[in-house]
């Protein structure tokens, strides 16, 4: 039988308003294999409660924008960002 | 082509020194600076944070992608991050054309996507508190 691994584990990083709402920079999360983009944020909403809901929220996987469906790695870095200035 | 994120003070003419070459009879620079005022308080000073590692490829790729659009432009982005005080450059855009029109064309593009789409914050140290600017929106900041 295939050794399946049970966890993989992603580096989370937080940066602006959602890091104070996480009250976190960075952290070590483990979750299953074949986890999307909205899981990772979903099991960090249920450590941080005070984190948005997705829909105020960008997700960024190897330093680059990326879908919410899209599946996580073992080993990848993954953001979870505010909308930027804009400004006018 | 110069691409950075910094905490110490811009010098735009570095910037233009880094796109000026003899084929360009334009260089157009846009500098953004702290402003003293928002949403009709006044500011006392701004923090920009920066995801840095993702900040430096988001600006290469706009720099990329105007010179597919004005296949002659040089292009020299750069954004500081940290406290900055009042009337202190926050971002320099330098554009090199060929002629005045597409650079000036060039140069806007280029601070437009770059407000867009390069992950940098800014939180407004304001009269009424401390805000978290999202584009449209103001959010308090906990900080």
């Amino acid at each position: 039988m295939a050794f399946m691994a049970v966890a993989i584990a992603v580096r989370v990083r937080f940066f602006a308003r959602l890091r104070e709402l996480a009250g976190n920079e960075t952290e070590a999360l483990q979750v299953p294999p074949g986890s999307r983009l909205e899981d990772v944020y979903e099991t960090l909403r249920g450590k941080h409660a005070a984190l948005p809901l997705r829909e105020s929220v960008r997700a960024a996987l190897n330093q680059e924008f990326a879908d919410w469906s899209t599946v996580v790695q073992d080993g990848d870095e993954v953001a979870f960002v505010p909308p930027v200035s804009g400004g006018l | 082509m110069r691409y950075d994120v910094t905490t110490g003070p811009i010098d735009a003419r570095e910037l233009e020194a880094v796109v000026t070459h003899p084929g360009a009879g334009a260089i157009c620079t846009f500098s953004g600076t702290v402003r003293d005022n928002a949403r009709g308080q006044s500011v006392t000073h701004l923090d920009y944070e920066a995801y840095a590692e993702m900040a430096v490829p988001q600006m290469r790729k706009i720099g990329d992608e105007i010179k597919q659009r004005w296949p002659a432009a040089r292009v020299a982005m750069a954004h500081r991050t940290g406290k900055l005080e009042i009337g202190e450059v926050s971002v320099v855009v330098s554009v090199s054309c060929p002629h005045r029109h597409e650079a000036f064309e060039a140069c806007r593009w280029g601070i437009d996507r770059l407000k867009e789409s390069v992950p940098i914050w800014k939180k407004e140290h304001a009269a009424d508190g401390t805000f978290w600017i999202e584009g449209e929106e103001t959010k308090p900041a906990i900080g």
